[in-house]
């Protein structure tokens, strides 16, 4: 796909040059949103792309993001191929009308006439800045029949996984995460995309599965790191899509080890761990099991309710050793 | 169109509806009676390149666009012969390839998606506009104020045609909207606007003429007001607040009326002639009908096609 050399790039980069790639290839693909133009995004994952394709191709909208979802959704059912970008995915709220009942039904209402190929793009995940610009709603979407829902944790996934959302034929919502944004990651000579509906093992062990997603992978794999130590192997699945979930990866790793964690970082109740648990525990019958996620309070930017509010690796330490027990007390 | 022709296309959305009012398997409707002349006159300014968005309140505008009135009927009675297979119904009938890009049930849900058509039907060069009807239960929604502001920002070609019928389901406009009008909403984003009686027809037809001109030659979006009445409750599921003499005012507007008496003044349709036409929306509106009731049932397998 890219002719670009082979290296490590920042989270955003590859962002960047997915979409500027997409762009170059197919004159549909437009990026609509606030701050995208000469500013590059709020994290620079736009760059350059403004000065490349002009402001007919990337749009700087109002701070209005129902307009900015509703237009994006529209164009797409016209024919174009958008990228919306909501900064953060709290204000996805704000355009929830017309992606959830305009969008995602739009093929099915129109028995295949009209379809909306528009990616929603957003920034999940707390950092610092308060209970309104800090949350992981990606559960909430993942309850919408005709939305597809996929979160990156590599500069590669972000990448490939941007490509795969720009080629499909309906809405796709990619969420980042603010933590990402400064992190690298090697991009192959000729990166390619990945496919929706495909989670990945990370890192292989064969005492408990961890399945988590986006920025929570980082926190899964240094709690890993400090259980290594103790001769306890954790295998983690990236689930890189939500939905369609691949739940084949994530039952077969778990048919090995015994035992899952889920590790998000929004709400446990009706979130995307009790969706894996339940699906996993379907395929494989018996299974030790646990779940981890937000306290059930909003997340301040105050940073030490912040990190008490979400699960640390310190947590995911004790959940996994916590599961290691629950065999060894087995009858 | 000549004036009869407009005549013969409200008689038709008049006879559709009574027709399908008086269907045993009916469903869930919102009828357009009484509002005939504003889906009517806008589309007689209409182009086939262009493409019209409605709300809910879609008969009206889909036979006025030129839908066939049995693929409509159709999908009004959830039969695979609709154009949406009976999936949208009247809530989400649509049909793009006939100008009709559909209705959309969510009250003000399609005037942002209206401005994202209109933007790729520009940048496409398609060569058309859009237009969007919707009622004025929707002025006081974000989506109209957003909509006008990036419209106008980028000079979209879009025609917003607001359908006042004086009333979200029971909550009167005054109680509603604290402009006076609809149409002052327009004027702070520098939009062109217009009210006209939304009963008349040849106003209806004349104001949307104006504005589609201006549209299409690259001005920017333009707003129209049609004062009109509703003939029925919001829906069938809904009750009948108005009394009876409110009622008897309402239907003393009626736009077919009105027309009728302006082509017998000027001596260009006799009663006869009048019964006619009459008939012939009677005989359309059954074959439509027919046509539906020959349809199969959309098949439960839909449920699994076009999901995603």
């Amino acid at each position: 796909m890219s002719t670009e050399g082979a290296g490590k790039v920042f989270f955003a980069e590859a962002i960047a040059r997915a979409l500027r790639e997409s762009m170059e290839r197919d004159p549909r693909v437009v990026i609509l949103g606030q701050d995208v133009g000469r500013f590059g995004g709020a994290y620079r994952e736009f760059a350059g792309l403004h000065a490349r394709f002009g402001d007919e191709r990337v749009r700087d909208m109002p701070v209005a993001e129902a307009s900015m979802v509703g237009v994006g959704v529209g164009a797409a059912a016209a024919g174009l191929r958008p990228l919306v970008s909501i900064t953060y995915m709290d204000f996805v709220t704000l355009g929830l009308d017309p992606l959830v009942n305009y969008g995602a039904k739009l093929r099915y209402k129109t028995g295949g006439q009209l379809a909306a190929p528009v990616v929603v793009k957003t920034t999940a995940g707390a950092k610092g800045q308060g209970v309104a610009h800090s949350q992981s709603l990606e559960a909430w979407l993942v309850g919408v029949a005709g939305l597809k829902v996929v979160a990156p944790s590599t500069p590669s996934d972000a990448y490939g996984l941007m490509l795969a959302a720009l080629a499909e034929d309906g809405p796709v919502v990619y969420v980042d995460h603010k933590r990402l944004f400064p992190t690298a990651g090697e991009l192959a000579h000729a990166p390619a995309p990945v496919p929706i509906g495909r989670a990945l093992v990370r890192r292989s062990g064969g005492d408990v599965t961890i399945a988590t997603h986006s920025y929570m992978c980082r926190v899964a794999d240094a709690a890993a790191d400090r259980l290594s130590a103790e001769g306890i192997d954790c295998e983690i699945v990236d689930l890189r899509t939500l939905w369609p979930l691949d739940v084949a990866t994530v039952a077969a790793s778990v048919a090995r080890t015994g035992a899952l964690l889920t590790l998000e970082e929004g709400q446990l109740a009706c979130g995307i761990g009790a969706e894996v648990a339940f699906r996993v525990r379907e395929e494989v019958g018996r299974m030790r099991v646990s779940r981890l996620g937000a306290a059930r309070a909003p997340v301040s930017g105050n940073p030490r309710l912040e990190a008490a509010t979400l699960p640390r690796a310190d947590d995911v330490v004790a959940a996994v050793r916590r599961l290691i027990d629950a065999k060894a007390n087995e009858p | 169109m000549d004036r009869r022709a407009l005549l013969a296309s409200m008689l038709a959305i008049r006879a559709f509806e009574d027709a399908l009012a008086a269907h045993s398997d009916a469903g869930f409707q919102l009828y357009s009676s009484g509002e005939e002349a504003v889906a009517v006159g806008v589309c007689e300014a209409l182009r086939p390149v262009d493409q019209l968005l409605s709300s809910g309140r879609s008969i009206g505008p889909a036979l006025a666009r030129g839908l066939d009135p049995g693929v409509v009927m159709a999908e009004l009675l959830g039969r695979a012969d609709g154009p949406c297979k009976g999936k949208g119904g009247r809530g989400h009938l649509a049909q793009p390839g006939a100008g009709f890009f559909g209705a959309h049930a969510v009250v003000g849900g399609n005037l942002t998606i209206a401005a994202g058509v209109a933007l790729a039907m520009r940048m496409q060069r398609a060569g058309g506009i859009v237009a969007c009807i919707f009622g004025d239960g929707a002025c006081g929604s974000g989506a109209l104020h957003e909509t006008m502001n990036i419209a106008a920002l980028w000079k979209l070609p879009l025609l917003l045609v607001c359908d006042d019928n004086g009333w979200s389901i029971s909550t009167p406009r005054e109680a509603a909207l604290a402009a006076r009008s609809p149409a002052d909403l327009a004027a702070p984003f520098g939009i062109r606007a217009a009210s006209v009686d939304g009963m008349d027809v040849l106003a209806v037809r004349d104001a949307a003429a104006a504005l589609v001109a201006h549209v299409r030659g690259g001005a920017g979006p333009a707003f129209l007001v049609c004062d009109a009445e509703r003939f029925s409750s919001h829906s069938t599921a809904t009750r009948e607040l108005r009394s009876p003499a409110a009622m008897d005012a309402v239907r003393a507007r009626c736009p077919i009326q009105r027309l009728l008496r302006t082509l017998r003044d000027a001596g260009a349709l006799d009663d006869a002639a009048f019964a006619a036409m009459e008939r012939d929306a009677g005989e359309a509106a059954a074959r439509a009908l027919a046509f539906a009731e020959r349809s199969p049932p959309t098949g439960v397998d839909e449920i699994g096609r076009d999901v995603d």
